[in-house]
């Protein structure tokens, strides 16, 4: 049975890229929480959650980023989110005003510049 | 002394061949007019054993039956010696005087058990003072299925005749025990049947179904038919018929257990070819019957149906824009015919409001009909039938026995996806892993009257919050169901979820986000809190009207 959503976790130098593809709702979030946040070390500088291919995220989906953003930020990581404007994703988004909480970028580069740049210690990425 | 027997005395020889031909013909008129009377065993051979005692002038009779697969008899029935069957009296074959007969499959007579070599068994004999005896074997297809003797209290030459007469008697009595036999199998075979088909088919989002099964006129005839519905991890789920070869107990008994084999491989692989052809392996190591079936899957995201046909006569599709076609493109041997087999399957696709109909030969073979004429008729009944999947298993098992009642059982299932603009109406389990199909039948509901990406993505957003809402309600063990039910009235799609649990306000951040993205999506979001449940009913006008 192919899942509903699909998680890869790579290193991007000192930055942790989660792409996460299909759908997130109730039925799976745990397991994908549970998964997200047991991919990044404590040496991780942050976290960037590529949404481009979720085709679908609900409440519960957008706890487990509000969840996230939070725990990292205890870690004094951080977490940002790579979101294509105007999709589905971007307005549900929008409709919790997640900006306002946890930095959206519309393309992954950006996203991984923005990390690197919040700190100088390393140029290996 | 009988009157029969004084006017024999007194005849010339010649005019008693004749008498005593007639006499004969009315004793065995007298036993056949028995075996016609009495539907119940019991009663029929106490009535024989009665009239043969008459017609022999003999003192005892019993009926000894074969058991334990031709090991032992068994008293059945008796007369003058009626604790014969209260002990249960048993004896192996090729012992005593019964036994004897069993075993050689020849009358037997004794004159005079007191200066016999052949010693009974049967206390019961002495007990009583039984002297003589005569036994023949019943014979049914050339299989020795009892015994059935008569005795006299005094010793007795029991002459040519009376072996003849008995014989007689015993071939009628071998017909109606084993008729009676396969009409009390059959009645099991039919309750056996039935008690293997599922009792109702699970309520899937999406879909209708409906199922019939029909039961061979001749009682003999039943057995090996079955349909089944599995449900598979979501969003799949699988769908059998089958017919096993062969009728009574033993094909309804591996019905079962191809049923369970079936449902466990189903399981195991999402392969409908792998499903069969496992089957067929576990078949052939089982030495079993010969089956034919089909076995599909069907996803209810992408609404593809997979199948395949072990030997099982062809799938019929019935098209939303009313073209019915068989589906030809893959088979195989029926299974339990021996040598490894891979099948293969065929892949289609369902659209709004279509139809499946699998069925098995019973449906669509007469006698004297070729079978090309057979799946001719039941597409143009299929087709002159109501869509209603209930009414069209009604219409169309009716109608193709309308003529003769079915020679064999006949089973019909009918799988239809819910129609193009169709109120959507579904029950669902309250479950999270239903979330995904309630949302991919929103967006077809939604998309099937005519709204676009952003209606379809909006109402599947907004309902599936309800849903999730609704799941996490304090649910009881009692009614954990769902009830979505959709309208569209002006350009203006409505949607309610209903369930039957108590409203807790929204808990932490994540419920509390939920109604907002409702509101985000819908024109109008409102939530009834009422005794009985909760119910949230959403609207927005379709922008993308075509």
């Amino acid at each position: 049975m192919p899942e509903l959503a699909r998680l890869s976790v790579e290193s991007k130098g000192d930055v942790e890229l989660a792409r996460v593809a299909g759908e997130v709702d109730a039925s799976n979030v745990d397991d994908l929480s549970q998964r997200l946040l047991a991919s990044v070390s404590n040496q991780a500088r942050g976290l960037v959650i590529d949404l481009r291919e979720t085709s679908y995220i609900d409440s519960s989906g957008i706890s487990l980023i509000f969840d996230a953003a939070a725990r990292l930020r205890n870690r004094r990581q951080e977490l940002r989110l790579v979101v294509t404007p105007r999709s589905f994703v971007g307005e549900v988004l929008a409709a919790v005003s997640m900006e306002q909480s946890v930095a959206i970028d519309p393309a992954l580069d950006e996203a991984l510049r923005a990390l690197g740049d919040s700190d100088s210690d390393s140029e290996s990425a | 002394m009988t009157p029969d027997q004084t006017n024999r005395e007194r005849t010339a020889p010649g005019a008693l061949a004749a008498e005593e031909a007639v006499t004969r013909l009315e004793d065995v008129q007298r036993v056949t007019e028995a075996t016609l009377a009495y539907l119940d065993l019991d009663d029929l051979l106490t009535e024989l054993l009665d009239r043969v005692t008459d017609i022999l002038d003999a003192d005892t009779a019993a009926v000894l039956l074969v058991e334990d697969g031709g090991r032992t008899l068994a008293a059945r029935a008796a007369k003058g010696l009626e604790e014969e069957v209260e002990r249960r009296f048993r004896l192996p074959v090729g012992h005593g005087f019964a036994g004897r007969i069993a075993l050689t499959r020849e009358p037997l007579v004794i004159g005079d058990l007191e200066r016999s070599r052949i010693k009974p068994v049967n206390p019961l004999f002495q007990e009583k003072g039984v002297r003589a005896l005569l036994g023949v074997p019943l014979v049914v297809e050339g299989e020795v299925i009892g015994v059935l003797h008569v005795g006299t209290l005094t010793p007795r030459e029991f002459q040519e005749g009376d072996v003849e007469l008995l014989q007689l008697v015993a071939d009628r009595v071998a017909l109606s025990i084993e008729r009676s036999r396969l009409m009390v199998q059959g009645q099991i075979a039919e309750t056996l049947q039935r008690s293997l088909l599922p009792r109702k088919l699970p309520r899937v989002p999406g879909l209708r179904m409906a199922a019939r099964y029909l039961p061979a006129a001749e009682q003999s005839a039943i057995g090996g038919d079955w349909y089944d519905v599995i449900e598979l991890d979501s969003p799949c789920i699988g769908f059998v018929i089958g017919d096993v070869a062969g009728h009574g107990m033993a094909a309804a008994t591996f019905m079962g257990q191809l049923r369970s084999a079936i449902g466990a491989y189903a399981l195991d692989t999402m392969s409908p070819a792998e499903v069969l052809t496992k089957v067929a392996s576990f078949s052939d190591r089982m030495h079993s019957r010969m089956a034919t079936v089909i076995y599909a899957t069907l996803n209810l995201t992408t609404w593809e149906v997979r199948f395949a046909r072990a030997g099982h006569p062809y799938p019929l599709l019935l098209r939303a824009d009313g073209s019915r076609e068989y589906l030809t493109d893959v088979g195989g041997p029926p299974i339990g015919t021996g040598g490894r087999q891979a099948y293969e399957e065929q892949a289609i696709t369902l659209s709004p409001g279509e139809t499946l109909l699998l069925y098995t030969d019973g449906l669509i073979e007469r006698r004297g009909r070729q079978l090309a004429e057979g799946e001719a008729a039941l597409v143009e009944v299929a087709a002159g039938a109501p869509d209603e999947p209930e009414l069209m298993c009604e219409a169309v098992t009716a109608r193709l026995t309308e003529d003769n009642p079915p020679a064999d059982d006949i089973a019909v299932l009918v799988v239809q996806t819910v129609g193009l603009h169709e109120l959507l109406d579904v029950e669902v389990p309250a479950e999270p892993r239903q979330l995904a199909t309630i949302r991919q039948l929103i967006r077809r509901w939604v998309e099937a009257n005519g709204g676009g990406d952003d209606d379809c993505a909006a109402f599947a957003i907004a309902v599936s919050e309800a849903c999730a809402n609704a799941i996490e309600h304090a649910y009881g063990p009692q009614r954990a169901m769902i009830e979505v039910r959709a309208s569209l009235v002006d350009g203006v799609a409505a949607v309610s979820i209903g369930d039957w649990g108590t409203w807790r306000q929204p808990r932490g951040g994540n419920r509390g986000r939920g109604i907002p993205i409702m509101r985000e999506f819908m024109d109008d979001v409102s939530i009834e809190r009422a005794e009985r449940g909760t119910t949230v009913n959403l609207r927005r006008r379709l922008r993308e009207e075509r």
